[in-house]
């Protein structure tokens, strides 16, 4: 039986906010940083998408690991129902920042409902056994998230593509990004992959 | 309450004299009364790692048994755990008679915590210097200055670094960096007109925590600037729009650009 310290991705999100004024309008950025714990490495952010690929890189990992010895279509099948799940979580997340901002007891409350969801959709759905009982429309949906994931690889290629460009992006002096001062907050996330795999 | 200038004596005598001290910042290191600890003394890793797992959950108060083997050793037994707790104590107590309760790991049931008002622990200390460093700032700028100072001498480097991949770590490590950013650029604002020089180290060992931290080139611009120095106030303010541009694609803040073009506009 595999470990299930193996099977688990611990990310520390760190947020910097700054608030500040500029041409007479307050505003805000958030700064962050995501590290991966059991990995050692981190990214830092000033969209949450960039923070959910980052978590959804090391997850896919994780399942591409855990799943090295079933067949491809096995394989596709698991990292589509674990991609489901988090591509929730990037839709979600950065609502529920929001909302956490405006009530932060309401929240919790529901983040907890959430996660006792996730676990039992996950118990649910991530049935490795029983991958060969998949419906058409299962079929379906797994097509249209590779379809997905496939765009997300081409905007990512996209990306490393105009970073390894050694053209200097001009730097504006004009204000276009806020002003301000920064408060700091530490989140920890801790998420389970149903899945097998060795720590590196 | 007593007065943050007793409250930071009190620390400071608790450090110099509890039977037991803790390093746990850049190193892990025990010292019983005076005398520091041989690594070898701990015998195997899970003594240690019980131990500075009570270290890391400090304020939870009375751990459970079953939680700490679930989050340590997901095949250990009781057998395991008995003989970690043992070895711990051994360390600390290596006179205690037998069938005697130990002194320093508090037992409740199946339950267990460290002793705090008897073990002195490096990142519990610095926490603590802080808070009151924090109570004085404004209202005691001598007291509030010597509270992060002492702080920041505990300071050698992040919370247990043989432990970084593991997660029961992660949390307390997270929040003493946040705390340590923090301390170094308070204590660089206020020293900032009467050594402009000890700011910019200050702030240098911030951007060394975390080179994105903008309010630290800022105060190195200000510090340079207060030295006459003004070649070097516009580089630190190129270093960050360097970093920032690299890490984030963005700018600096309006505030940071603001202080360049009154840097720009010196004579």
């Amino acid at each position: 039986m595999t470990k299930k310290a193996d099977q688990t991705a611990s990310f520390m999100v760190r947020f910097n906010q700054m608030i500040f004024e500029e041409n007479g309008e307050s505003k805000v950025q958030w700064r962050g940083k995501v590290s991966h714990v059991q990995g050692g490495e981190d990214k830092s952010f000033s969209d949450f998408k960039e923070a959910v690929v980052f978590i959804q890189e090391k997850l896919a990992e994780l399942t591409i690991e855990a799943t090295k010895d079933h067949t491809p279509d096995e394989q596709d099948g698991i990292l589509k129902k674990s991609f489901a799940l988090w591509k929730s979580v990037a839709k979600e997340g950065p609502k529920v920042f929001m909302e956490t901002l405006k009530d932060p007891r309401k929240q919790v409350a529901n983040l907890q409902d959430q996660i006792s969801h996730f676990g039992d959709e996950l118990s649910e759905k991530v049935q490795i056994d029983q991958w060969r009982n998949a419906s058409k429309s299962d079929f379906n949906e797994m097509k249209e998230s590779i379809g997905d994931l496939v765009s997300q690889m081409k905007k990512l290629n996209a990306k490393v593509d105009s970073l390894s460009t050694p053209v200097k992006k001009p730097r504006t002096t004009s204000a276009k990004k806020p002003t301000a001062t920064a408060k700091t907050v530490a989140k920890k996330a801790a998420t389970k992959a149903t899945s097998t795999t060795k720590k590196k | 309450m007593a007065k943050p200038s007793d409250r930071l004596e009190t620390l400071k005598q608790f450090q110099e004299n509890a039977p037991i001290k803790i390093q746990t910042l850049g190193q892990f290191n025990l010292w019983r009364k005076g005398e520091k600890i041989d690594s070898k003394s701990w015998g195997r890793d899970k003594t240690v790692q019980l131990f500075q797992y009570l270290i890391s959950n400090r304020q939870r108060h009375a751990l459970h048994r079953e939680k700490i083997m679930d989050q340590l050793w997901e095949d250990g037994d009781d057998r395991d755990f008995k003989v970690a707790l043992h070895g711990v104590n051994k360390v600390l107590e290596p006179e205690r008679p037998s069938r005697t309760e130990p002194e320093y790991v508090i037992r409740q049931g199946i339950s267990y915590q460290l002793d705090l008002e008897k073990i002195w622990i490096d990142v519990d200390a610095l926490e603590k210097y802080i808070i009151i460093g924090n109570e004085c700032f404004g209202s005691d700028q001598k007291v509030a200055k010597a509270a992060y100072k002492s702080a920041l001498d505990l300071y050698h480097g992040v919370y247990l670094p043989n432990r970084v991949f593991e997660d029961w770590s992660s949390e307390e490590r997270e929040k003493t960096q946040v705390l340590v950013l923090g301390a170094y650029i308070t204590l660089a604002e206020i020293i900032l007109s009467e050594n402009p020089m000890e700011s910019v180290r200050l702030a240098q060992c911030a951007i060394a925590i975390d080179p994105t931290w903008e309010d630290a080139y800022r105060l190195q611009m200000k510090a340079y600037i207060a030295k006459g120095n003004r070649p070097q106030a516009i580089k630190a303010y190129q270093k960050c729009a360097d970093i920032l541009d690299e890490e984030y694609g963005i700018d600096p803040l309006p505030e940071t650009k603001k202080l360049l073009q009154e840097i720009e506009s010196l004579a």
